[in-house]
């Protein structure tokens, strides 16, 4: 990559936050005080997993190549960048604006280093030599170019903790197969149960095996330092996405392996937004006031049929003999939603909602990110987004953790950080580099 | 790296006592992740059972309180103890929380109040226990007592918005599996691991309050981010990302009736060449290897006819042929694994992710998923199957008594 034309300007404002006391290092606290990890993680997945050590205080530090940016840095999702896809990028990106990698990224400290000059390597090793744990997500073979092996590891650190991620694990004839969310969404069968019978597969709209891989590696990550925390032994950790995924299919897995179920010929597979089991029927996302406005609607028995006919009106179909029981609703569906859909159309989508819920019906909008950052007042008094300060993007809303703890104190301490903006702590006052070096390093690119 | 083979170590959760009194899928996914690693997992289940076990499918079509499959997938390696609650729950609840160290519990704050079974005074009452309350909206707020299910978690969350087709006629579609309470689960899961290790530090247990609809809020990949920045809402668009603007299907149908996933990236021109090549092999490339087509601008401008080359080039192929020489070649492509696809993958026998479970005489050995993770240092407990209902009661009265 090209030095940016941008470039002076970009270091100025890593100084300046680098210099900022507000954003400086400082001692944690939470369960995992006096954890520091190594962490190569990129991408969603990898940094998605890593944040759960930082956001219960783990000092953990990313190590980044200024030649070859996290992509969630560089993504067009930035203030002002407007309705773009993410694959509408800018030639020249502010690796310091980028949200995704702010929104990952909190509470991490982040350092360059240049694996390519054995300087940096060295460096590498020193502070693998000083943290506990060590994480990555690259593709098979990387950490091995480097050296950096299970075994290897050990010699650096006393009872390393070693986590690897990828979507098809670290052994078997596909460990090297490429993969990201969608693919393996794909491979693990999830996107094959998604979607309307007799159509090709809806699937999923994000790379939902990118979140929940790494909420996995992250629950990973925290057995294995309460089991070294235990027994003082450490571990590998070997975490394949694709697996995690199959484990998530749910109870159609057993209905294949126990009852032989053939699910790919089959006229009524998938159940769209159906469900088998119970027979629930009005069980459906149906069409409200506005455009491209939808409520999900739940019926599971008698008491829910009729509350959701007194709320719609007492329509005189709701009356009529196939409708007239669980069973029947259930084998009269397709009617059956389209009349329960012709009297929902009308209606405002949260009066809706929160009728139908007085009356004791399951029901939801379909809420958009706008809906549910900016008209949700059971997400807003949860206090799970939340807002914090960052130099380039200034102010910026977070993801946290949908979890109340009644003792455990979570510290969002800082934003992500901008790139190296932490090199000259965590090298000279952690690793000990005297300012000449760290300024010769600096100089020559390794770091 | 060779697959790790269990080794010497006690599985982490050895020694731990957990109850869990839960009334759907999700608590009981967390019960199972503990069990799996070791803990001692009693789920109390009224006089009829979980009602779980009313949930089909059954095995062999044999509908009992012991033959639901979605019992069994998210019971195993637990004991099941009755325990009649209308008749106190604090008192019937005792003798299990004496000792234990995790209670999962899903009932939502009306039902708590009806049953007098109040949280905080469980807390102060067992100071080292740790009670992982998982519910669909939180235990405090304007919506903790608004009913729930799998498919309106998911509207009310987020994650419904971005699935569906690319004819927004259609509603969005609810995405395979009971994902809305499997994201719950994860969370509560590592709620738990940060309460343990809190425990470590201090030896005090805590109250979690875990929503599913949080859960679900929080778990839209670019969704928010493309909201808190970008300031737009994401679009649904047929088994690919939601974007704020419409793109090029990523889904291609192949000869064997598969399909398989494969994202042009045309900026990639590394990917590229490598697909033009492959193409060019099969005599598919037609004028993809004119020197033209090295522009990126180019290929922009005929993203149209490029994408129905290459739907032409899948739609001669079986989905596995192309999916493992797409691979070979260094793409990330995937195949759309059907569920019964899975048992026949050389992948995963090869890491013998599959795993058999005795269900007993009647049922004999049945395959189930295996671990979502490994470790060298120590490995899972093996798998038992889930248990009848009541069929450790009498036992744990023994040892209650013992």
């Amino acid at each position: 990559m090209g030095q940016s034309p941008k470039a002076a300007e970009r270091a100025v404002a890593v100084a300046a936050a680098a210099a900022d006391p507000a954003r400086r290092p400082r001692s944690s606290f939470g369960p995992l005080a006096g954890v520091r990890v190594a962490d190569f993680c990129w991408m969603g997945v990898g940094a998605c997993a890593t944040r759960i050590l930082g956001d219960f205080g783990a000092e953990v530090i990313r190590i980044e190549d200024r030649n070859r940016l996290d992509m969630p840095r560089v993504l067009p999702i930035y203030k002002g960048a407007g309705a773009r896809n993410y694959g509408e990028g800018d030639p020249d990106p502010d690796p310091n604006a980028g949200g995704l990698f702010n929104n990952y990224n909190r509470n991490k400290l982040g350092v360059t280093i240049n694996m390519r000059d054995p300087r940096g390597r060295a460096l590498c090793e020193r502070l693998i030599a000083s943290s506990s744990v060590v994480t990555e997500n690259f593709a098979p073979g990387v950490m091995e170019r480097w050296g950096l092996t299970y075994d290897y590891i050990r010699t650096l650190t006393p009872n390393p903790i070693m986590a690897r991620m990828s979507g098809f694990g670290h052994s078997g004839p596909h460990a090297d197969f490429k993969s990201y969310g969608p693919v393996v969404q794909a491979v693990s069968g999830l996107s094959f149960i998604s979607g309307l019978p007799g159509r090709e597969p809806s699937g999923w709209g994000l790379s939902y095996m990118d979140n929940m891989a790494a909420f996995y590696n992250g629950a990973a990550l925290l057995m294995a330092i309460y089991h070294r925390n235990q027994t003082g032994e450490g571990t590998e950790i070997d975490v394949s996405a694709i697996e995690a995924g199959i484990n998530l299919l749910g109870p159609i897995l057993l209905d294949v392996t126990v009852n032989g179920r053939r699910t790919k010929d089959d006229p009524n597979y998938p159940l769209g937004n159906r469900v088998e089991y119970p027979n629930a029927a009005p069980h459906g996302v149906y069409p409200v006031r506005g455009e491209d406005r939808w409520i999900a609607i739940s019926v599971f028995d008698e008491a829910g049929w009729a509350a959701l006919v007194a709320e719609l009106g007492n329509p005189d179909w709701a009356g009529e003999a196939r409708f007239a029981t669980q069973a029947r609703r259930f084998e009269h569906q397709d009617a059956l939603d389209a009349l329960v859909g012709e009297a929902t159309a009308t209606r405002e989508r949260y009066d809706l909602m929160h009728r139908l819920q007085a009356r004791g019906v399951a029901a939801a909008v379909v809420q958009t990110p706008e809906d549910v950052n900016e008209h949700d007042p059971q997400l807003a008094q949860s206090g799970v987004f939340f807002d914090l300060d960052h130099p380039v993007i200034g102010r910026a809303r977070f993801e946290g953790t949908p979890i109340r703890f009644s003792k455990t104190t979570q510290d969002y301490w800082r934003s992500a950080p901008l790139l190296g903006e932490d090199n000259h702590y965590v090298f000279t006052e952690l690793l000990g580099l005297s300012e000449d070096e760290y300024q010769t390093y600096a100089a020559e690119g390794v770091i | 790296m060779a697959a790790f083979h269990a080794a010497g170590s006690a599985a982490p959760y050895a020694g731990l006592k957990v109850v869990e009194l839960a009334e759907d899928v999700g608590g009981e996914f967390l019960g199972r992740m503990l069990a799996e690693m070791g803990a001692d997992v009693i789920k109390a289940e009224p006089p009829a059972g979980s009602p779980t076990r009313a949930l089909g499918p059954f095995a062999k079509h044999v509908e009992s309180p012991d033959t639901s499959l979605t019992f069994w997938l998210y019971n195993s390696n637990k004991r099941s103890v009755v325990v009649d609650l209308e008749k106190g729950a604090e008192a019937a609840l005792a003798p299990l929380l004496a000792g234990a160290d995790i209670f999962i519990v899903t009932l939502q704050p009306a039902r708590l109040k009806a049953l007098d079974l109040d949280l905080d005074r469980l807390s102060a009452r067992y100071p080292r226990l740790i009670i992982a309350s998982m519910t669909p909206y939180g235990l405090t707020g304007p919506w903790a007592d608004y009913r729930s299910s799998n498919l309106v978690a998911l509207a009310g969350g987020g994650p419904l918005n971005m699935c569906g087709y690319d004819d927004h006629s259609i509603p969005p579609i609810n995405p395979g599996g009971d994902q809305a309470y499997h994201a719950a689960t994860a969370f509560a899961h590592i709620g738990v691991l940060v309460a343990l290790l809190h425990r470590q530090q201090t030896g005090e247990g805590q109250l979690l309050d875990v929503s599913m609809h949080g859960a679900n809020a929080v778990n839209q990949e670019l969704g928010n981010p493309f909201w808190f920045y970008n300031g737009v809402n994401v679009q649904r668009q047929t088994c690919r990302h939601a974007q704020p603007v419409m793109t090029q299907s990523a889904m291609f149908a192949c000869a064997d009736g598969h399909y398989v996933y494969y994202t042009l990236i045309l900026g990639d021109t590394r990917a590229w060449n490598v697909l033009v090549e492959w193409m060019d092999e099969m005599g598919l490339a037609a004028m993809l290897t004119d020197p033209e087509y090295q522009d990126i601008k180019f290929r922009q401008d005929n993203f149209h006819q490029i994408q129905e080359l290459v739907e032409c080039f899948f739609l001669v192929q079986d989905g596995h042929d192309a999916y493992l020489e797409g691979q070979r070649r260094g793409l990330p492509i995937g195949i759309m694994n059907t569920p019964e696809d899975l048992l026949d993958d050389e992948h995963l026998q090869a890491r013998e992710f599959f795993v058999k479970v005795d269900m007993g005489p009647e049922q004999g050995e049945i395959l189930f998923p295996g671990d979502s993770y490994r470790f060298s240092a120590f490995g899972s407990v093996p798998r038992r199957r889930a248990p009848r209902l009541g069929e450790h009661t009498s036992e744990f009265l023994e040892d209650v008594a013992a």
